[in-house]
């Protein structure tokens, strides 16, 4: 189990290391950052609802959770950088990367936690 | 550029850092409507040591990419999350705690982003206090 919550963090970091090398370019607003936590907080927040209707165990939950949104999404990343946006003078850009990130992280994580939550519930589904 | 190297370090670090991880939140586990003592530590610790390696070891000219991309994007990139910090913001909300769930984001903001300021400003430091003396 612990072996496959890490290999699932290792796919969660070479996925998010794939979608900041494919938003290098992009260098007026962090992109690769919200994309990735905003894609975990999405997963997150369909995987509570999964949970909350006894279709997904602590086992799953950890690898998908734990490992595979967990290594996706990252904090230290987003601090850093916003860190050196209002270092260099640029603090538009830094209040946004911290409002933006915030806000569509838990739009993303509620949404998806009632779709999945309303559709499994519809569909009377029991494991 | 992304060799085998750098894929290679990711992905170890990607395992080390979520390891950490696993282990903290195992050692310091919480409920629902326990505060996250964990992420918080995590994401405070992580952002400290993200801050200092690039005020250090990446302004160094020899500091190979895949020891960067592995230090950075895989071991603290993983170790730290903000996927719990949204999950339990969430579940807090779901259970009426709402003033855990501002506590926890106040927290985590301040001390997540004033550890990434003081990581930051270790390479800065010994360079203003040669400018005093040099002022002096």
């Amino acid at each position: 189990m612990v072996i496959a919550v890490l290999a699932a963090g290792a796919i969660g970091a070479l996925a998010r290391y794939g979608i900041s090398l494919a938003f290098i370019r992009a260098t007026n607003f962090p992109r690769a950052v919200l994309v990735v936590n905003v894609a975990g907080s999405l997963l997150g927040g369909a995987v509570l609802a999964l949970v909350d209707r006894g279709i997904v165990d602590t086992g799953l939950h950890l690898i998908l959770v734990t490992g595979i949104a967990g290594g996706l999404t990252t904090f230290s990343t987003w601090s850093v950088e916003t860190l050196q946006f209002a270092l260099s003078g640029r603090w538009r850009t830094a209040v946004a990367n911290v409002v933006i990130n915030l806000l569509l992280g838990l739009s993303a994580a509620t949404a998806a936690y009632f779709v999945v939550y309303w559709f499994f519930l519809l569909h009377q589904y029991r494991p | 550029m992304a060799g085998w190297r750098e894929v290679a370090a990711v992905a170890a670090g990607g395992m080390i850092g979520t390891g950490l991880r696993l282990t903290l939140d195992m050692v310091i586990p919480h409920g629902d409507t326990d505060f996250p003592l964990s992420t918080l530590l995590i994401n405070v610790v992580g952002s400290f040591a993200l801050g200092a390696m690039v005020a250090t070891l990446w302004r160094r000219a020899n500091t190979p990419n895949w020891l960067k991309v592995g230090l950075g994007s895989g071991t603290v990139g993983s170790f730290t999350t903000f996927s719990a910090l949204i999950v339990s913001l969430l579940t807090e909300a779901q259970h009426g705690e709402w003033m855990l769930a501002v506590l926890y984001l106040l927290l985590s903001l301040v001390l997540g982003f004033g550890a990434a300021l003081l990581g930051l400003s270790l390479g800065r430091r010994p360079r203003s206090l040669e400018i005093d003396m040099v002022d002096e």
